[in-house]
Order: C-alpha cells, then structure tokens, then sequence
C-alpha cells in the first residue's frame, strides 16, 4: 500500500452531491486466485440509506468483494464508483475507500490491542491529533460518545488497553468506531453480531435504523439469515463467485435465501447422514473428555470409531481449546486411544507448506513416527498419496504443481489427504469447509461420511451451524464447557443456538475488563526495583556513591548506553531488532571526534547522512520484507569499516561546545545526570505522542494499520530515524566523556541495549515500549558493570554476567506470561 | 521443464555463475592470480562452507532465526583443542571430545532457550555468544604458546594429489548436508517447520526436536571449524571467529537458501562460501584497506538480501491466495 502516487482527497471527494447519487457502486467486477474464480461480474449498488444484506456460504465471494470495494485487493476487471466519482481500479486502494467514507468491520479485528480504545479512535481518525500534552481528550471525548450511542450502558473503560477488553466488548469498540467515523458514508458489517449477546445484538440492530433513516449505508454481512430479512433493505445473495439472486427484503424469506444461497440444505445433510449405518453400540471408544470442560453435563463424554462428533456453540466458546486439546500428548481430563491427525480450515496459517507441489504436501502425512534419518521415497508416497486423492476426487495429474496453485477447495482436499495418508484413528477437523466452494464442500461431506464409517472417528469443529446436521452427535460449548449433548435427531440448528445462548449472558456481565491487576504493576514496576535494589548494594559496597558526585562519577558514563538502549527501544518497538546500533554509535563517536572537530561542516554532513542511512535502512526492510536482523548485522560492518577508514586507531578529540554541552551543572547536579533524564522524557513524549502511538500500531497489528490507510513505508522510515538519531546522541556522549574516539567503543552496546530494553520491560514481539523502564533497565546494567568493579571481579566476566542476566530476565518473563496465560 | 523453472528450483545455479564470473575477470586482470591461488581460495572457503552449513541449518527453520553465537563458539573451540592437545597426536580424541562437547552444550543451551522459553533464536544466541565470549577471553589467558597437533596440521593443510585436504572434508560435508536435506524424513521435516511452524505442529511433527537438532548441529560444526581453523592457522587469537558470523550468513544467502527459512541448499552454501571468499580476495589482491572489506562484505549482504527480496521466491511460485492477499499488498 506505499510508493504509489496517488490523488490528493481533495480530487475524490465530489463537489456536490446530488440525491440518489450511489455511495458505491460496483460494476462487472471479477477477480481470480489462480484458478478460483472468485468473484465472477458482480454488480453491486448501494445509495444512502440503503441497507444492503449480503450472503452467501463459505467461499462464495463475499470477503473478496468486500476487500475489492475497501481497496485491498484489486480487481481483475470492472468499474468502480464512489460517491458518483468513477475510480480506475487500477489505482483504486484503501487510502481511496477511506476517503470515500467507506469503513468495514470485520471478523477478524481491526483494532490494535496494544493500544487504549481511545487511542484505536485515534487511528481511525487522525485528523484532530495535535503533538500537544492532553492530545487524548479529544478521542477519549469521541470514544465514549461513541459507545454511548450505539450501546448504552456499554461498561466500558476508554483508557483500557483493547487487549485487556472480551472479545465481545472489542467488537463493539469497532462497530462504534468504524459508524461514528467522521465523514463515514458507507459501513460494511461483516458477520458483526457473531459475538454479541442478544441485547448488545438488538441495540446495534436499532442503531442501523436509525443511522439509516439519516442517511447512512451499510452493508451487512451474516450468516444469521433471520436478521439479514429482519433489518435489510435490500439483499444481494452470492454463489460460486456469482450473483445468486437479487431484490428487496420484502421479497425475501429464510427459505428462498438459503435455496439460492446452493449450500447445503437442511433435507439433504439428514438424509445422508440418515442413510449411514449406525454406529455400533460396542464400538470401541477412542477418546473420554472428563474434568472441568464436561462439569455442566455432570458425566464424562465418551467418543467410539466410526462415530461424527461435532463442537458447536459461539465462536470462541471452547471449541478450538477442546480440538487442539485432543490432538495434543497426554493430557489432564482426556484420554485418546491411537494418534490423531488435525485438519485445519485456516490452510494459509494452519495447513498449507508454501513452498511444497501438492504430492509433497500430502505425503508429510505418512511420516509421522518414521526415525529422522529415515530415506523418503517419491515413488512411494506418489502411489500412498493417489489412493487418498482419489477417494477426495482430487486430481493426481495436479500432484507436481505447487500447492498454492490449486483452488481454495483442492487445497483442502489435499490437506485432507494429508490426514488420511497417515494410520491416525482420529480425525479433527477444525472449520475445514471455510472458504470453500459448494462442490468441493459436497465432496468433502460425503468424505466425512466415509472416513467415519471405515472406523476413524471423526471431530468436527464448524462456524457453520448446519453442517452439525451431518453429525451423529453434537457437543454444544458455552463459555469454555460442555453445555449440552445432542444426539439423532435433537440435532437442529435451533436446538444449537439455544444451547449456545443459554449461558452466554452470564459472559458479558462479569466484565472485569479495562481493571489492571496486581501482577501487572509488579511486571510495570520490576525495572525501577531491581535499579533501587543495585544501588542498594552499591551503596552497601562503597557508601560514597550516595552523593552528587558519587552518582555523577557512577551514572555518567552511562547516559551513552542509555541512549543506546532507547534507539534499541524504538526499533523493537516495531518488533524488530537492530544489530548495528552499537557500531552506529562508535561510528558517531569516531565522526564527531575526528571530522567534527577538523571541518564542522563535513562532520555534520557526514551525521545527517547518517540519519539518512538508517532511514534507508528502513525503507529497504519494509520495501523488500527482508529480516531486520540480517539488514542490520550488514550495516554494523558497514559502519565499523567506514570507522576503521576515517580513523584506523583510537585517538581524536572531543568538539569544545560537546564537551561543554555536558560538562554543566542544575543547581548542583551535574549534566550527565539531568541529560538522563532529559533523553528518558523525550522518549516518553515521542511514544506518548500522535506519532508514537502510530508506531505502536504498526509494531501490534501492521495489517490493520495498512487497511486504515496508514503508509507502512513512511513510518518504518521514521521509526528507523528515530532510532538513529538516539544512537547518534549516544555517539556524541561517548566523544565528550571520552573525549577521544575509538571505533570499537560502541561495539559491546548492541548486546547491552537488547538486555536493557528487556528490563525495561518491553516485549520483544513489538508494539509493547516504556522508555521509563528502558532508562531505568540501562542504568541497573551499568551499576552491574560497576558494582563488579567494585567487587574486584575482572572486567573480562561484564560480558557473561551481562549475558546471564538477559537470558535471566527473558526467562523470568517468559515464566510471568505463562502464568498470565494460564490465568 | 522451462528454464525459469528449473532455475527456481536449483537456486544454487546463481552463486556458480558469480563464481565463475568473477574467477575469469581475476584470471584476466592479474597476473598473480592463478589456479594456485584458487585452491588457497578454496581452503579459506572450506572452513566457511562447514559453519556456513551449521548456519543454513538454522536459517531453515524459519522465523528469521540466526545462530549468532558460531563467532564465540568457534574462537572458544580454537583454544580448547590448543589447551587440550598441547601439541600432542594422541591428545587429539580428548580434543575432539573437548570441543564437541562445547558445540553440543551451546547448542543445547540455544535451543532450550528458542524452543522451551520461546526467546527468539537472535537474542537467545548473541546471549550465549557473549557468555562464551567471556570464555575466551579467560582462555586467552592459559593458553600459552601456539603448538598444535601436527596431525590435524598434516589434515588441515595437506593436498591430496594437488587438491587440499580441507577441500574434501567440506565437499564431504556438503554432501552429507544435501543428502540430509532432499532425501531423508528429517529434511523433509525442517523444511516443514520452517515454512509453517503452526502447520508443522498440527501435521504431527515435532517441531521443538527438529529445531533443537539445528542448533546443536550449528554449534557443533562451528565448534569443529574451530578445532580445524586453529590448527591451520597454528593457533587461536580472541577475534578469530567475529569473521564468520557476518559470512556464515552471507554465504547461505548468496546461496540462494530463503532467508526466511523452509528451503535451502547445501551446495549453493558452498558455492556462497567460495564467492565470499574470492570476493574478500579480490580485495586484498586489490590493495583494499580493512575496512573497506568490511563495508563491502556489507553492503552485498544487504544489496543480494535486497535483490531477492524475502517473500519474492514464494509469491513468482504462484497467485497470491485470497488469505494471504490482505497482508500482501502490492509486489
């Protein structure tokens, strides 16, 4: 989403607009996945105040559609039209959509959750940020308006990190954010009442009439086809990629949707399963789920060969849990007979080897529980693999093609032959027909069917409630437990959700969300204790520290490293790391005592194109997707080889005005200590900042940020910027306490910033920065490398201990996060 | 098969060429440089080839994963196999010992670190490397005198009918390492895990076992290089190892293995390792200062990285799918 020229707003919003002009309007769009057809001239219309219900099973083209009219996938063919003004589809993307007033809601959430729902309203809107103390109010102001609006009585905390807020209450922080955008003309709700309770549900449903009867547009999205008739205007159902069927709520019925829709029919699923021979009473029982999860049923569950079970109940209920449960070792509260094979309907994240043809993708299956050094055979496994295809009616002759070349469903089919190439008596199947077109999922029903009846059995997780009528029995979950068991006939789509449902209202109103606990401050807290603690001992060691000039002498030299460690700060931030940061700074040091202080002017050239280098360090991370590791470990040799150049021995000597820019005195304490506190603040201004917020977005959820229309390039350019001006403040520290320059000086920092920035209490995958910590982190490793000393350790130990106490830190808070997951 | 494809799948094609390239030009250019001078290159290029092999090792199990401690394990293991053979033939089984169990105990440490504490593979290693480091440096201090085994000397820098000994152990492990890769279950198994770790797991494989065996194999070769470079060069010195963890690296991806892990191959690593190394030739032949080696050496890591582009490989293999289209963006 960068690099392109694109029009300024100002061109695509249109001058006037005259009524009955469309907010959207979709012609003959089509576009293709290889050779999935997977939206095949669609045309779609929607004015103000429509309300247009869009449906259509797995992998009938809905989300691609959508994509293409928020901008983020480009179709193949046709004509798009925003608020009258027609758009190259070429040059159609999300930056366009946004300014078009378009806004989607998703499943899969858009929201940061690193960052407070105030702040999530900060992105979706950045225009009223100013870089002033207090910035928030505004947005905390909107936020709160926002959910007041859509769901009174809300209960939630703006100041809360969303990451803290139920998966629910974060659906309704993105339906309030994406419908009280300013500007907003058009809102796409895609399956948004998939985790609402019945009451937040009917609020959002009366808000869409009122927001419509204003003029507003939505899109709505659901698989629930009762709502869709209750509150659409209009509704467009998709099948294959095509248009199914057209025309007015009025005209609609739950029948005719679902006959138009092509799917699976309620009639035909009974029947098969009606036609397939029951399951032996003495059939042997594979797996028994006792414990916790089946409390509410008050017996264990007991599954036998040859059986379909299903998981049903909300999304994230439990199901997942229980289905990745049963495939894993040994486990407290299941016992399972044999090995298990799991078949995933995320096949991007979950199934599929990018790299791999599709024999190859297959035959991983036979492996298991061969000796590593076992010889792999390609003859083998291509007749092993052509038996499972055949039964999936997937064609052999596609064996040798990569994997990612086949359709939505033959990948699938394939994933599924994976499974079955294996000995396993379980199968586990985990939404396995997502995304998938009507025939391939015939062919898989009928699959399932088979597989049960030559003995495996068979679990299966669905979003999709009426594919449980192909089950011989339904477990429904509710709040992470077995609720009920449904057998035979019991097995109705009605009987599922009312299980759902039944303790689904309990969830929402034990909100403990937005309260931060106990062991949250502790982990806040840690980098300022153990910093007391060191200086403690310190202190202890050689009581003289405890004076001005006892800190000064201690801590002084460490304003280069903490500085260091915040340039390190922001880098990881973006869950990166830069491995070059310490030689940046020795090549500053070198610069700024040679160069600097020969000719000024070339000096400073040199700094500035400096900043420029780590810019462009930047760019070419984001631009090629190459590993930061790898850009930067070539960059560190890139800045030690010029450093060796400029200066191949230590020497030099420290510019008059950096020598004095540190060798003042506030009111007693000496400069070292106060340009500490000094870095420690602007650091926090930055991260606190409209910018620095940005920063975390992108570190969190790089994704959602790229859909909310944020340059990705731009802001790893000025991360990178940020870091490398810190480095070079720590450069010039080390040439005026040193007053003298050696190339290697900064070399030991590299290690030192990263265990730092670990105390500080960052976390290593991004988005998660406290430059307070990071200071407090630097000066704790410095008073060890100190306090050594002072112990009369040698100097050649700081290296190890420095070692240990990273490796100490990262295994404490790794055992800290177990322990909060397992909360 | 068209040639494109062809080229896809023997990726290893391309660092042939440059070394052929730039051999010609060396060839025609200097009169200093002749086919002695290339088994010289090819020396310098085996001890490369053997860490570089451990590196790709690590590099295929994905997720960006390095193994940053081989410059610290390799300088340590130098002077372990000097303290421990004091120049003595039959010393020489306790040394091998010695240093193996160095390479086995730092890789263990690694993959304690990356598979059961979960920290990422870049950290947990420059950690280790440091505290190793530490090592060194007191070993610095005991190891007197530089006498080593004239056996492993004999080995090291001997010729077989014109062809250096070294030569052939580091083809020797190029085999083995290609073998392992293409043709067994466990091949088949760290490609897996580093394409799609998540996939690998729920595909029944182990992956903590596959990734842990990477890392003890990258140690233990770094160690071995360690043992081999000590005894020809006649001694250990503390910087002996910093070289190689910037070409161990440099070598696999001018190789063509994917940076990011799930395919790679052994004798593009070692035609990698003898392009670096006749590139670092090439530059001392040239007059070129230390540290514009350094920069060079740099700017072609960054520069080849930059050319093949991380996701390049994956997303010219086919259309982009519907999942992967929303966090792909523009190519």
């Amino acid at each position: 989403m960068d690099a392109i020229a694109l029009p300024t707003e100002a061109d695509t919003e249109p001058a006037t607009r005259s009524a009955g002009t469309a907010v959207a309007r979709l012609g003959g769009i089509s576009k293709a996945f290889g050779p999935t057809q997977a939206n095949d001239r669609i045309d779609l219309v929607v004015e103000a105040s429509d309300v247009l219900g869009l449906v259509g099973g797995n992998g009938a083209g809905k989300s691609t559609l959508m994509r293409i009219l928020c901008g983020v996938t480009r179709a193949d063919a046709g004509t798009i039209e925003i608020g009258g003004v027609g758009i190259d589809t070429g040059l159609y993307d999300t930056r366009l959509a946004q300014a078009g007033g378009i806004r989607i809601v998703h499943q899969e959430l858009s929201l940061c959750d690193n960052l407070s729902v105030a702040e999530n309203f900060f992105l979706e809107a950045p225009e009223a940020a100013q870089p002033l103390p207090g910035w928030r109010r505004i947005y905390r102001a909107r936020a709160h308006a926002a959910l007041d609006e859509v769901f009174p009585g809300h209960g939630i905390d703006v100041d809360a990190p969303v990451g803290h807020l139920q998966i629910g209450q974060r659906q309704m922080v993105e339906i309030a954010r994406a419908v009280t955008a300013p500007k907003v003309r058009l809102i796409i709700l895609d399956e948004p009442t998939s985790s609402l309770g019945l009451e937040r549900s009917r609020q959002l449903r009366a808000f869409i009439r009122a927001r419509a009867a204003a003029g507003l547009a939505f899109i709505f999205i659901s698989h629930k086809l009762q709502e869709v008739v209750e509150i659409a205007t209009a509704i467009l159902v998709l099948r294959n990629g095509r248009v199914a069927w057209t025309g007015s709520s009025a005209e609609a019925s739950v029948a005719a949707l679902v006959a138009a829709m092509g799917g699976p029919t309620e009639g035909a699923l009974r029947s098969r399963r009606a036609a397939r021979p029951a399951v032996a009473a003495d059939a042997a029982g594979i797996v028994r789920i006792s414990g916790d999860v089946v409390a509410p049923l008050g017996r264990d569950v007991v599954l036998r060969a040859g059986e379909v079970v299903g998981l049903a109940g909300l999304e994230g209920s439990g199901q997942r849990e229980l289905l990745h449960r049963l495939f894993g070792r040994v486990q407290d509260g299941i016992a399972r007979q044999g090995k298990a094979s799991f078949v995933s309907g995320d096949r991007q994240k979950e199934g599929v080897f990018p790299l791999w043809s599709v024999l190859n993708n297959i035959a991983l299956g036979r492996q298991s529980g061969r000796p590593p050094l076992g010889l792999v055979s390609e003859p083998a496994e291509r007749s092993a693999a052509r038996g499972a295809a055949e039964r999936l009616k997937l064609d052999p002759a596609r064996f040798d093609s990569p994997i990612l070349d086949l359709s939505g469903g033959n990948q699938q089919k394939a994933l599924v032959a994976r499974a079955l190439v294996g000995d396993a008596a379980t199968i586990l199947f985990d939404d396995p027909t997502r995304g998938v077109d009507v025939a391939a999922k015939e062919d898989f029903y009928a699959l399932v069917s088979d597989v049960a009846r030559a003995g495996r059995l068979v679990v299966w997780h669905s979003t999709e409630d009426i594919e449980f009528l192909e089950c011989d029995r339904v477990l429904v979950f509710s709040g992470g437990k077995i609720v009920r068991e449904l057998t035979g006939d019991q097995i109705s789509e009605k009987a599922i959700v009312d299980a759902s449902f039944a303790h689904a209202g309990a969830l929402e109103r034990d909100a403990t969300a937005g309260g931060r606990g106990l062991a949250e401050w502790i982990v806040d807290l840690a980098p300022f204790a153990s910093l007391a603690a060191v200086f403690a001992l310190m202190a202890y060691v050689n009581p003289l520290v405890v004076s001005l000039f006892g800190l000064d002498l201690l801590l002084g030299p460490a304003i280069a490293l903490v500085l260091v460690a915040l340039a390190q700060m922001f880098v990881v931030g973006g869950s990166e790391i830069d491995l070059g940061v310490g030689a940046f700074a020795g090549l500053v040091n070198v610069v700024s005592a040679t160069l600097l202080v020969d000719s000024p002017a070339l000096g400073l050239l040199c700094l500035l194109a400096g900043i420029a280098a780590y810019g462009l360090i930047g760019a070419t991370i984001q631009v090629r997707r190459i590993p930061a590791i790898v850009v930067t470990l070539g960059a560190s040799f890139i800045w030690i080889g010029i450093g060796y150049t400029l200066q191949p021995t230590p020497g030099g000597s420290s510019p008059e005005w950096l020598t004095a820019l540190f060798g003042w005195q506030l009111f007693g304490v000496p400069a070292a200590l106060v340009l500490i506190g000094v870095a420690g603040l602007v650091a926090l201004a930055i991260d606190r900042s409209p910018l620095g917020v940005t920063l975390r977005g992108f570190g969190n959820n790089a994704n959602a940020m790229k859909l909310g229309g944020w340059s990705p390039l731009r802001y790893a350019v000025a991360r990178y910027m940020i870091a490398g001006l810190f480095a070079m403040a720590a450069g010039l520290a080390l040439t005026a306490i040193n007053t003298a320059s050696d190339i290697n000086a900064g070399g030991p920092f590299t290690l030192i910033s990263v265990a730092a920035v670990v105390m500080g209490g960052c976390a290593l995958l991004g988005g998660l920065i406290s430059p307070l910590g990071v200071v407090a982190g630097a000066l704790t490793l410095a008073l060890i490398g100190a306090l050594l000393g002072a112990l009369n350790v040698s100097t050649d130990y700081n290296a190890a201990v420095q070692g240990c106490l990273l490796i100490g830190m990262l295994v404490l808070r790794a055992a800290a996060a177990r322990r909060e997951d397992a909360r | 098969m068209k040639l494109s494809d062809w080229l896809e799948r023997n990726r290893w094609v391309w660092s042939l060429i440059g070394v052929l390239v730039l051999w010609a030009i060396l060839s025609a250019l200097t009169s200093r440089f002749s086919l002695h001078s290339l088994s010289g290159v090819a020396v310098s290029a085996s001890f490369l080839t053997i860490v570089a092999l451990g590196q790709m090792l690590v590099v295929t199990t994905g997720r960006g994963n390095i193994d940053l401690s081989i410059a610290s394990v390799l300088t340590l293991s130098a002077y372990a196999s000097i303290v421990v053979t004091q120049g003595v033939d039959g010393r020489l089984p306790l040394a091998l010992a010695t240093v193996v169990g160095i390479g086995l105990v730092t890789g263990a440490v690694n993959a304690l670190l990356v598979v059961a504490v979960r920290i990422p593979a870049i950290i947990a290693t420059l950690a280790t490397g440091y505290i190793l480091a530490t090592g060194t440096l007191i070993a610095n201090r005991w190891a007197a005198g530089f006498s080593v085994s004239p056996l492993l000397k004999t080995l090291t820098a001997g010729r077989v009918e014109g062809v250096p000994i070294m030569l052939i152990i580091a083809l020797i492990a190029v085999a083995g390492a290609g073998f392992l890769l293409r043709r067994t279950v466990y091949g088949r198994r760290l490609s897996a895990v580093g394409q799609n770790e998540r996939a690998a797991e729920l595909a029944g494989i182990r992956t903590g076992r596959v990734i842990t065996a990477a890392f003890l194999a990258s140690s233990v070769l770094a160690a071995l290089t360690g043992l081999l470079l000590g005894a020809y060069v006649g001694g250990a010195f503390l910087e002996m190892g910093t070289p190689y963890l910037l070409q161990s690296v440099g070598a696999v991806v001018l190789g063509g293995s994917l940076i990011f892990g799930g395919s790679s191959t052994a004798l593009g690593t070692f035609f990698g390792s003898l392009l670096l190394v006749l590139i670092v030739t090439t530059m001392q032949i040239a007059g070129l200062p230390p540290g514009t080696q350094d920069i060079v050496q740099g700017l072609a890591v960054i520069a080849v990285l930059a050319l093949a582009g991380g996701g390049a490989v994956r997303r010219r293999r086919a259309a982009v799918p519907p999942a992967a289209a929303l966090g792909a963006g523009r190519a």
